[in-house]
């Protein structure tokens, strides 16, 4: 029992890390630009196919896979958004249904490709290290720590640069921040190559522990709604602190249960929190 | 200008009148396999309209039209099969009588309307996002009710209703059938997108704020259209069931759903004539022609794509290029 505590708690952290990155990305966008990235979920699993593809077939270090991997999904989500989504900006009912069919469509390519089977990124590090009486894979701590260095860095970026502190003022007031001289359209862009960096690390992060396959975007997606919901739309620290909720209510019905009841454990998770606090934990200004 | 406006009624009218023969008549001179295909197609139809109807008239996105279907669908299904319920919790309703075709089609409006309701009370009194993204975790966790209590729903294959529970026997008596349930269907939300409550959808479609000034209430429109979009949605399921006879997960899938949205986007979102175009244009596509197309093309070239793949691209590029339907698209550019 003590075992079974432990090992949610640990292994439940690792996991909340890597989707608060996932989803603090979608958030983010959502915060600055009001543009639900229904794509999001396939950055996610983009990156970490990039990542495979550019070790496993090119032969690539691995350190340096993840990078360039992570910067490619970068480029990726910036294209997206400039081909795509700026021209129907405005068109918010256009925004969700054409990333709906982005995201479709990349998982559909990513199926012809690779099949539905599942691979993984090659571990960073190797080891065990012992929690108590827990053995806990080395790359699986190393990963929480990616993750919150990651997440420190955001905030950094976002609250002590000049160009964070730009996007932050077109989130607040975008009329305000365009007759202030910030360029809003770079502004998006920047952003969303931001938001497809954190889905981009954290899709790496999770196919060195998981093994992932192309359906593996719509959980992740499912898994950023459900945190973004209970943080606030548009607040990346209420999504970071939702993220660690979410991840213990899910890893803690899932060892009780068993995985097939993670997608009504998510649905319930969402529906409770709409009906109690719609604006979630710590929800922006619409 | 009066006249002008008269004389386009009447070109519409003979439009619609001339559509309307050419489509009770497909029997006469399409072969049997394809009237079997032209009579879903029309269920189909009910799908993009009913989907029109609360995402183009009211501004909501529903991600997740499909679990109508689905409710519908496996609603419709239990009743003609209640012998499903054997060793469940649910035994005692394994005794209940088979009721008409009639009675299990409308009970799968019914049950997909209760279900909008429940779900539109939570979701539509908060801004447009938060209906996006639940209606988009729906359609998984219905899709996953199948498999966990697979002993009432059949788990991935679904099951038989018995080819006696047939909307009728042959496949032109089914094709008449769907064609009826269509036209019900059609007149009944044309009529209300025509009338007082759907200029209130529209209102709160341009501008939520503005309405809810002009002492619309929002929440309870959205409502009332979701509810009408989930009824229709039921149906269409359920008819579906008494067209094929098989009841299956796929109800619930993405695919449709991606159908659903495509064929309405193409003809134009809120006008719901394009929707019936669009989805006549789209199903026949899909199931007719599209995949041996592409499967041809691609045996000479390998790229990774299929027929999926191509709708998605179109969808992609329909709604970035004419976000207001192909239709509207071309009719600006004559202008022009």
């Amino acid at each position: 029992m003590l075992e079974l505590v432990l090992r949610i708690i640990v292994y439940g952290t690792v996991v909340s890390g890597i989707w608060a990155l996932v989803a603090s990305g979608f958030t983010l966008i959502f915060g600055v630009g009001r543009m639900l990235n229904f794509a999001h979920g396939s950055l996610f699993v983009l990156s970490a196919y990039f990542g495979i593809v550019l070790t496993k077939e090119l032969g690539v270090n691995p350190y340096l896979s993840f990078i360039i991997a992570v910067l490619l999904v970068g480029v990726v989500g910036v294209g997206i958004y400039k081909v795509t989504i700026s021209p129907i900006r405005h068109h918010e009912v256009m925004v969700i249904i054409v990333t709906l069919a982005i995201a479709l469509l990349v998982e559909q390519i990513l199926l012809l490709i690779f099949g539905d089977y599942g691979t993984s990124f090659p571990s960073l590090v190797k080891g065990i290290v012992r929690i108590g009486e827990l053995p806990v894979p080395t790359k699986r701590i190393v990963s929480l720590i990616v993750a919150i260095i990651t997440l420190i860095l955001l905030e950094i970026f976002i609250n002590k640069t000049k160009t964070g502190k730009s996007i932050m003022a077109s989130a607040q007031d975008m009329e305000a921040a365009t007759l202030m001289g910030i360029n809003v359209e770079k502004v998006f862009m920047l952003t969303m190559f931001v938001s497809s960096v954190l889905a981009g690390v954290g899709g790496l992060l999770y196919s060195q522990i998981f093994s992932i396959k192309p359906e593996v975007a719509v959980k992740a997606l499912i898994y950023a709604f459900a945190i973004v919901i209970l943080g606030g739309l548009g607040s990346v620290r209420g999504s970071i602190v939702a993220s660690f909720i979410v991840g213990y209510i899910l890893i803690t019905v899932t060892s009780l249960f068993g995985a097939r009841w993670s997608e009504f454990t998510m649905l319930l998770t969402i529906i409770a929190i709409l009906i109690v606090r719609p604006r979630g934990l710590f929800g922006v200004e619409e | 200008m009066r006249l002008a406006d008269r004389s386009l009624d009447i070109n519409k009218m003979i439009v619609i009148a001339v559509a309307f023969v050419l489509a009770a008549t497909i029997p006469f001179y399409v072969p049997d396999a394809f009237v079997y295909l032209i009579g879903l197609t029309f269920l189909f139809i009910i799908l993009a309209v009913s989907w029109d109807v609360m995402v183009g008239y009211t501004g909501q996105v529903n991600l997740g039209h499909t679990v109508f279907v689905g409710i519908g669908a496996y609603t419709a299904a239990l009743l003609q099969v209640p012998s499903r319920f054997q060793g469940s919790s649910l035994e005692f309703l394994t005794s209940m009588p088979q009721p008409p075709i009639f009675i299990s089609i409308i009970a799968g409006g019914v049950a997909a309307a209760i279900i909008g309701l429940g779900i539109g009370i939570i979701t539509l009194r908060l801004k447009g996002y938060y209906f996006a993204l639940v209606t988009a975790v729906l359609p998984l966790v219905f899709m996953q009710t199948t498999f966990v209590w697979s002993g009432i729903f059949g788990g991935e294959e679904g099951f038989s209703i018995g080819l006696e529970r047939v909307l009728a026997e042959t496949v032109v008596g089914r094709f008449y059938a769907a064609f009826i349930i269509m036209v019900i269907s059609l007149a009944i939300m044309l009529y209300v997108v025509n009338s007082s409550l759907g200029l209130k959808f529209k209102a709160i479609r341009e501008d939520q704020e503005a309405a809810e000034a002009a002492g619309i209430d929002t929440v309870k429109y959205k409502l009332v259209a979701f509810i009408i979009s989930s009824f229709f949605g039921g149906i269409a399921g359920a008819a579906m069931i008494h067209y094929r006879i098989t009841v299956s997960p796929d109800v619930y899938g993405i695919p449709l759903m991606l159908l659903i949205i495509l064929a309405t986007v193409i003809g134009g979102l809120g006008t719901i004539y394009g929707s019936i175009i669009g989805g006549f244009l789209i199903y026949l596509a899909k199931y007719w022609w599209l995949r041996e197309i592409i499967d041809k093309v691609m045996q000479a070239v390998h790229l990774p794509i299929n027929d999926e793949v191509i709708l998605y691209i179109i969808l992609i590029i329909i709604g970035v290029a004419m976000p207001g339907g192909v239709y509207q698209e071309i009719k600006k550019r004559i202008k022009r």
